[in-house]
């Protein structure tokens, strides 16, 4: 079994860092020559960055409406990273399902087969309307699996029709040399019945939301059973925050300062390392591993919690 | 007054010579010996450069020899902008990204939060050229089955809603094809500036779209002539809206040390046209006005290059030797610079400029024949009799 780990780039957290505009004049005595030509993208590199060398497999970018859309920040780190995958949620309101496929497309072929599609979980049906989307609530899982449905069919088949209620080609399908790159995979979220029967049908992974040991295993448990139903293979994922520490307390006392969650992983590296492992028992193969400073933890979780999460699933593996 | 000049990033390979057909830039043709990006390695293994490696070279060639920007054209097998465009975002430092996009494809309250993001990530360096025509085959292609009108309308209502939600906190809008209610970016978003908007397209309801919303009228380069009066056109109705339209020139240029040696490119490019490239010159179904006016110039049945020279200095078989418009430019430096010149003097305001291939040429024409640009005084005079 291989395991996935990506590091999460919130491009809404921390928005103070590296954005000269959020801070205002500086009041001190301290010559400040930052000017607007630093924001945060440069942040953005950074943290990828550290990812990378800290043996990641990749990171993961959320949406977020009010800051940086997740695509553009993928392909403007993208070259300053060669290795690792990117990740870009979006929500599937964004546009035609044949743009979003070509978009796919070059990413995959001028970034070396990278990419990954995460689609956001859907906004409230007032968060909708703001947005100039006018799908209402019964249809947003439709329209997801139809988006879906018509990028991997304009990307897999050469010419592809389709009429669908929200999308529509014909002679659809790329030619060479655009089609000969994979399509993007595609990572889904939600604890709902309805969301985990869409993930059924059309996710490569699923992301679980952090929970505790025993909801997360039958919620594995409803999707395993509803996947086999489909006859498809699903990936179990987790979105899991952690803060960990040399020393236990420590990780605690840091812990409570920056308020991380109730089902965070908090303690020392041995510990959260531990706890990883289990759940990789548990079958989860792609962990969006995150914490309230993007950077510092990077390389927390990467020098220390990593290369010691390895070993133990490595000796998970021996013993399966 | 300052003229702005764009270069164009090609986005379906590259000719390594306008002699010549071959994509040998690019994976639009095989790999194989004298390819680049992707190339062979040393041991005859892809080499592991993409094409997106070339574009860099093209973009900071660009920019290096004065150019402020690029095209970046989007066609149904091109690599697409909104992609190309981030990627480079960093690599560049004045480039302006001229992304080239049908605004029916994207949401329009996502497209702004996609460009105000893409601004934030060049420092403000990105233009939009909005392409609405097109049509027939390719418009269902892409997925979009509006008719041409529709689509201008769309296009229209588009704009109306990616410049409120930007201009806005509390934005609302009914129109025909999208609604919002108390839209509006955030203000981290919200405080960038709008990209400049260019235009094109050659019907009536393209110019109606266009003196609402356009920054700049780009035209396909047309006999002089024809050309003046379709910017002298552009520039009344919108003044007849209160508005003011720039208008800009898209045209490829083969610029050489002497107009002998220009021609003789041009004669080799033509004698090397096979009978598939001819066929493609005939063009496909589709319901542009503009290629329409470009294909009354018939290049695919000339028998010999000198058919198809339409002005002193303006051949129309471009489109024979490159995929794109017929009508280019070719000549000595002095000559092309006139030539340019006469189109300022006509009412360009902006132009952006090709030639083959993209990354020697950007360096050529941005160090040869732009210095030259409105000190030609005399070749103006003798070129306007």
């Amino acid at each position: 079994m291989t395991i996935q780990t990506y590091w999460q780039i919130d491009v809404a957290a921390e928005p103070a860092r590296s954005e000269i505009s959020a801070r205002g004049t500086a009041h001190g005595l301290f010559r400040d020559v930052r000017t607007s030509a630093l924001n945060r993208y440069d942040y953005y590199a950074q943290i990828a960055q550290a990812a990378a060398q800290t043996a990641f497999d990749g990171v993961f970018l959320p949406h977020r409406r009010q800051s940086d859309d997740a695509a553009i920040v993928a392909a403007a780190i993208a070259r300053e990273v060669p290795r690792i995958a990117l990740i870009a949620e979006f929500p599937a309101s964004a546009g035609s399902a044949v743009y979003a496929a070509k978009q796919a497309v070059s990413f995959q072929r001028l970034a070396r087969e990278r990419l990954g599609w995460s689609i956001a979980p859907p906004l409230s049906a007032e968060e909708r309307v703001h947005d100039g989307d006018r799908v209402a609530d019964e249809d947003l899982i439709a329209r997801t699996e139809e988006f879906l449905t018509v990028a991997r069919g304009v990307h897999g088949e050469r010419p592809y029709s389709y009429a669908g209620r929200f999308f529509e080609v014909q002679g659809g399908g790329f030619e060479a040399p655009l089609n000969r790159v994979p399509f993007p995979r595609v990572f889904l979220q939600g604890e709902s019945e309805e969301a985990l029967a869409l993930s059924a049908r059309s996710a490569d992974v699923h992301v679980f939301a952090a929970q505790s040991f025993a909801s997360l295993r039958s919620q594995i448990e409803a999707l395993d059973a509803l996947a086999l139903r489909e006859g498809r293979t699903v990936g179990f994922g987790l979105a899991q925050p952690v803060l960990a520490r040399e020393d236990g307390g420590e990780a605690r006392r840091d812990a409570a300062r920056v308020a991380i969650g109730e089902f965070a992983l908090v303690g020392d590296y041995d510990d959260v390392a531990a706890r990883l492992a289990e759940l990789a028992r548990l079958g989860i193969r792609h962990f969006v591993l995150s914490a309230p400073s993007s950077l510092e933890e990077a390389y927390a979780v990467g020098q220390h919690i990593l290369p010691r999460f390895r070993v133990l699933s490595e000796q998970l593996r021996a013993a399966a | 007054m300052t003229i702005d000049f764009y270069w164009r990033l090609p986005t379906h390979g590259c000719h390594g010579s306008i002699r010549h057909g071959a994509y040998d830039r690019g994976d639009w043709s095989p790999l194989g010996p004298g390819n680049i990006a992707p190339g062979l390695g040393r041991n005859g293994e892809d080499d592991g450069f993409r094409y997106i490696d070339h574009l860099a070279e093209i973009a900071k060639a660009a920019e290096s020899a004065g150019f402020i920007g690029g095209l970046i054209p989007s066609f149904p097998n091109t690599d697409d902008p909104w992609v190309i465009s981030p990627l480079l975002a960093r690599d560049t430092k004045t480039f302006r990204f001229m992304i080239a996009f049908q605004p029916g494809f994207l949401n329009p309250v996502h497209a702004a939060r996609m460009s105000a993001s893409l601004q934030r990530a060049t420092g403000g360096r990105t233009v939009f050229n909005i392409i609405t025509g097109g049509g027939g085959p390719a418009q269902l292609w892409w997925g979009d089955s509006f008719s041409h009108d529709d689509r201008y309308g769309r296009t229209t209502e588009f704009l109306d809603v990616f410049k409120g939600v930007w201009k806005e906190t509390n934005f609302s809008y009914q129109g025909q094809f999208y609604q919002v209610e108390e839209g509006g970016l955030s203000p981290l978003l919200a405080r960038e500036e709008i990209p400049e908007i260019w235009f094109s397209g050659s019907s009536d309801a393209a110019l109606q779209s266009a003196s609402k919303h356009a920054d700049y009228y780009l035209s396909w380069l047309e006999p002089f002539d024809q050309l003046t009066d379709k910017f002298a056109r552009v520039k009344e109705r919108t003044a007849a809206l209160g508005g003011e339209q720039k208008c800009a020139v898209r045209v490829d240029l083969v610029a050489r040390p002497t107009e002998e040696e220009a021609w003789r490119d041009i004669r080799i490019g033509f004698e090397n046209v096979g009978e598939e490239r001819r066929r493609q010159g005939r063009g496909g179904a589709t319901d542009s006005v503009g290629a329409a006016r470009q294909q009354a110039l018939r290049p695919s049945e000339a028998r010999r290059y000198e058919d198809l020279i339409v002005a002193p200095n303006l051949w129309g078989g471009f489109n024979l030797l490159r995929g794109g418009p017929a009508l280019g430019i070719v000549g000595s430096y002095e000559q092309c610079a006139a030539r340019l010149d006469e189109l300022i003097a006509r009412g360009t305001d902006a132009f952006i400029l090709a030639g083959t291939p993209h990354f020697e040429e950007a360096y050529r024409v941005g160090e040869e024949v732009l210095p030259l640009l409105g000190r030609k005084a005399d070749l103006l005079l003798d070129a306007a009799e």
